[in-house]
């Protein structure tokens, strides 16, 4: 029991010194790195997916390159459309940590 | 031949050559380094759990910590509705996080550089996830495709594309993890072979080099498991609550 009594005694002094200091974040540059490396492949993935399906369609219709480049396209919008979205949820999420 | 950095991401045949049928089964150096990373994750949890103190020892801290740790992950993006799936989740975590770890001892292999092997990874979320969202909603998880408030005109265009965006998941998903693991390992051993060929004169430079890039390495590993968890939980998520 003096061992709990102990560790007790060792937690209060614990959490005054946190209240104290309040212990910045050390984890926001770890999760910004991890948010930037997210939102860079987001882009890059749904144009390699739009042209190749695109390039399948192209494929199979014999209307070689018309199809691959609408795909194309769709896929940058694409694109575009997950970037903006998963920033906005970044957004929604910082500012829900604010409050 | 040592000195070429793609080397190290070579797949060769351990043992005794299995074919059954056209598939190629034979026991290679991936599968032996995927072994190895699941039997140091069952050992670490298994030493972890097993004296149960209230004043934890150092390894029982940190296998309670991993599990806090995906549990709140969990609860923050998915909500509690996703607590059945904690199990695989974690499993998930788990097992890319030690992949990476394993990967950064010298001399081993990376099994998560290679995009078979988190290609997979990913298609087994995605096509988990999306029959969870047909098991749940049944044919209404088919308006994740249909955003409201669209004009008619413009409907066929946005669900091809919202198609094109669900698709797009688990090539990001599996590329990211792919692409960072192998850039990494590559750059360390240009470093490691700029310093055998400069010498004992200028391989100082680099020597430094490689060792800040071993740490960031380190980040890196984690945090790629990291993204691959919370990202399996955020499609989650969009499987079973079904808006935006």
């Amino acid at each position: 029991m003096k061992n709990l009594n102990e560790i007790s005694t060792r937690l209060e002094i614990a959490k005054k010194k946190i209240k104290k200091n309040q212990i910045k974040d050390n984890g926001t540059n770890a999760a910004s790195l991890g948010k930037a490396l997210k939102i860079s492949t987001e882009l890059v993935a749904s144009v390699v997916v739009g042209s190749t399906i695109g390039f399948l369609l192209d494929n199979w219709f014999d209307t070689k390159p018309l199809l691959t480049i609408c795909f194309f396209i769709l896929g940058v919008v694409a694109g575009i459309l997950n970037v903006i979205r998963s920033a906005k949820k970044m957004h929604k999420i910082n500012k829900y940590r604010k409050r | 031949m040592s000195l070429n950095p793609m080397h190290q991401f070579e797949v060769y045949r351990l043992g005794p050559e299995i074919n059954l049928g056209s598939i190629n089964l034979s026991f290679t150096n991936a599968s032996l380094f995927m072994t190895i990373s699941a039997s140091v994750i069952l050992f670490f949890l298994f030493i972890g759990t097993k004296k149960k103190s209230l004043i934890p020892s150092k390894i029982q801290l940190v296998s309670e910590m991993s599990y806090s740790f995906v549990a709140k992950m969990i609860n923050d993006t998915a909500g509690s509705s996703a607590k059945p799936f904690f199990p695989f989740i974690f499993t998930l975590f788990m097992f890319v996080l030690f992949c990476n770890m394993v990967g950064m001892l010298p001399y081993s292999f990376t099994v998560t550089s290679h995009i078979i092997v988190t290609f997979v990874l990913a298609s087994i979320v995605f096509v988990g996830v999306t029959i969870i969202g047909f098991i749940k909603h049944g044919l209404k998880y088919l308006e994740l495709f249909v955003p409201k408030g669209v004009p008619v005109i413009l409907l066929p265009l946005i669900v091809i594309i919202e198609i094109i965006s669900y698709l797009s998941r688990p090539v990001s998903l599996s590329v990211r993890l792919f692409a960072n693991m192998m850039a990494g390992h590559t750059m360390l051993k240009v470093f490691g072979g700029f310093v055998i060929s400069l010498g004992l004169l200028g391989g100082w430079l680099p020597l430094g080099f490689s060792v800040a890039l071993t740490g960031l390495e380190i980040l890196v590993a984690f945090l790629q498991a990291y993204v691959f968890a919370i990202l399996t939980c955020i499609y989650l998520n969009d499987a079973l609550n079904l808006h935006h």
